[in-house]
């Protein structure tokens, strides 16, 4: 089934098409954080001079990006090893029924998609328990069993014998320890790729830092950028260099572990 | 049924030590109810309340007045707007998303030179997040001079773009569809790979090819994965705001009731518990309705095909 000619040139078009709206963005910012203010008014749109890295280390001081990013670090870190720690103790016995009502908890565990925002009354409680503006209270309000963390082990865990949970009981093998030391080498596959989305969504996150970290001090990348924004409104060559310093780190980890994404993982959304 | 509801033979031990997994099953169960589902449920009960976040001011329940007040009071025509505005961001947004999403995901199943770096570049905006992708999109729509004003320019027109009543909300849905079109191409992608090549053939010599064999075999080869995406961006859709948060902050008739929600609670200018709640249950209404529906609809189509 060999296409023609037409067929091949018009598909790349398209693909061209869409890569110049998908890069283009990207490559204009990086022009304007290149620039001078007085260049930027002069000409938003014309190439930079010269490649003024200056720029960043400016951006860098002014923005207190190294206080934001080593919060973004510390909560991104906490929250996805929990989250993984929790999804794995919630996935594996549900997946294998070795609990009473496992199809019920799946169930009960999948309905906070359907249900009202819990914002409002998650936000007193908060209050009550004294975790407002804390870092360990962000953090579990981060940290889920119930994600999408947990659906991809629910999945994957199907795939891994029945046979292998009886071999290591024989062998004397407990529970928690067969949980940590056998069961999660074996589901790396899926953990990582439950790490990689649970990582990006904590890191990208800007609705609860903002409800919930009002002090400027525990503000993640996401909540200082934006007030970065409300500072150098008009400077944009500052606000790009900014973009850059919050957005480089993630393409450059994004390069690496892209294809735990992007190869066939979200499969475990359609298995699920 | 689900092989899941059977309550597996366990290996690990008999007497207290059968009960560990379900002793370490509530550590998570225990996060998500109090944390998640528990605050869902308590929206019920807020919503009849004039609860406030003024530290110290005592709550009453007041029965049905804050529904009362989102559909009479004076802004009541807003309200309309607003939910008017859910609607189409969500009709907007799920049905481009997900057609522009599936055409690209059969484009892109063929070899294509670089395909690997094609896929993670629309992929990309997911990485990125919402502050970044929005205040880049800012920065294209500027418009003093942007790129997209010097086009426009070009034809003799200009626009405010964020800061203009007529199309900032069209402009919010346009990156809003930018942003996650890679997520539901990669899910479809997904579908898509799964399919055997024998079955096209087959298909081939009894004359399906073309919009025939994507008609035939393709769709409904991947029902579960149109089904996924549906109801993902059909609940996303609706309970979205953090993207009207960066790029308007609900300015410029731009607000939704998922904004609205946080607008009344932590907004500003309101901490409006009670009235926040009420629109809560207003949207949830709506995400029940729609998502059901899509649900019943696609599920059905599944089994028929």
């Amino acid at each position: 089934m060999r296409e023609s000619y037409a067929a091949t040139t018009s598909r790349y078009g398209v693909v061209l098409l869409l890569m110049v709206l998908y890069l283009f963005p990207l490559f204009y910012l990086v022009n304007v954080a290149m620039k001078t203010q007085f260049e930027y008014l002069a000409d938003p749109v014309a190439l930079a001079k010269s490649i003024r890295l200056s720029n960043f280390a400016e951006a860098w001081k002014l923005g207190n990006f190294a206080d934001y990013l080593w919060n973004s670090i510390f909560y991104t870190t906490s929250a996805t090893v929990l989250t993984l720690i929790v999804s794995l103790i919630a996935a594996f016995p549900i997946s294998r029924g070795y609990v009473r009502f496992s199809g019920f908890f799946y169930t009960f565990f999948l309905i906070s998609l359907f249900l009202p925002n819990p914002l409002v009354p998650q936000f007193a409680l908060m209050n009550e328990l004294g975790l407002y503006n804390t870092q360990i209270g962000y953090i579990l309000l981060r940290t889920s069993g119930t994600g999408i963390a947990f659906l991809l082990i629910v999945g994957y865990v199907k795939s891994i014998s029945r046979e292998l949970d009886e071999a290591a009981a024989i062998d004397g093998c407990g529970y928690i320890r067969y949980l940590f030391t056998i069961l999660l080498p074996l589901t790396k596959p899926v953990l990582a790729t439950g790490a990689i989305l649970t990582a990006i969504q904590t890191w990208n996150d800007i609705i609860l830092p903002v409800i919930y970290l009002s002090d400027p001090g525990l503000a993640p990348v996401t909540k200082g950028l934006f007030a970065f924004r409300g500072q150098y409104l008009n400077n944009w060559p500052m606000l790009a260099c900014g973009i850059i310093i919050v957005a480089a780190p993630l393409i450059l980890l994004y390069a690496f572990v892209q294809r735990y994404i992007v190869d066939g993982a979200l499969a475990g959304a359609l298995k699920a | 049924m689900r092989d899941t509801e059977v309550y597996a033979m366990y290996p690990f031990g008999k007497g207290m030590a059968r009960h560990l997994p379900f002793l370490l099953l509530m550590i998570p169960t225990a996060l998500y109810v109090l944390f998640g589902f528990g605050p869902s449920l308590v929206t019920v009960v807020f919503s009849f309340t004039d609860a406030t976040g003024i530290p110290g001011t005592e709550w009453h329940f007041i029965g049905w007045e804050n529904y009362r007040t989102f559909f009479t009071a004076s802004n009541a025509d807003d309200q309309m707007k607003a939910i008017g505005r859910s609607l189409y961001f969500a009709f907007a947004v799920v049905l481009i998303q997900n057609a522009v999403a599936l055409f690209v995901a059969v484009l892109l199943n063929r070899k294509l030179k670089g395909d690997v770096f094609y896929r993670a570049t629309l992929f990309l905006p997911v990485v990125l997040g919402v502050t970044v992708s929005g205040l880049i999109w800012q920065l294209m729509f500027n418009p003093m001079g942007g790129p997209v004003q010097r086009i426009l320019k070009m034809f003799g027109t200009s626009s405010n773009f964020f800061g203009s009543y007529e199309v900032a909300f069209d402009l919010i849905i346009f990156v809003q569809i930018w942003m996650y079109m890679g997520y539901s191409m990669t899910i479809f992608l997904a579908g898509l790979q799964s399919i055997p090549r024998d079955l096209y053939e087959a298909g081939y010599i009894d004359g399906a090819k073309g919009w025939t064999a994507f008609r035939h075999i393709t769709y409904p080869m991947i029902a579960p994965a149109v089904t996924v995406n549906m109801l993902l961006s059909i609940i996303g859709a609706l309970q979205t705001f953090d993207i009207i948060y960066v790029l308007t902050g609900g300015k410029f008739e731009t607000s939704t009731l998922a904004w609205n929600v946080f607008a009344a609670a932590f907004g500003s200018t309101s901490a409006d518990y009670g009235r926040a709640s009420a629109i809560g249950m207003i949207q949830f209404v709506f995400v029940l309705i729609f998502a059901v529906t899509a649900m019943v609809y696609f599920r059905k189509r599944e089994v028929e095909l």
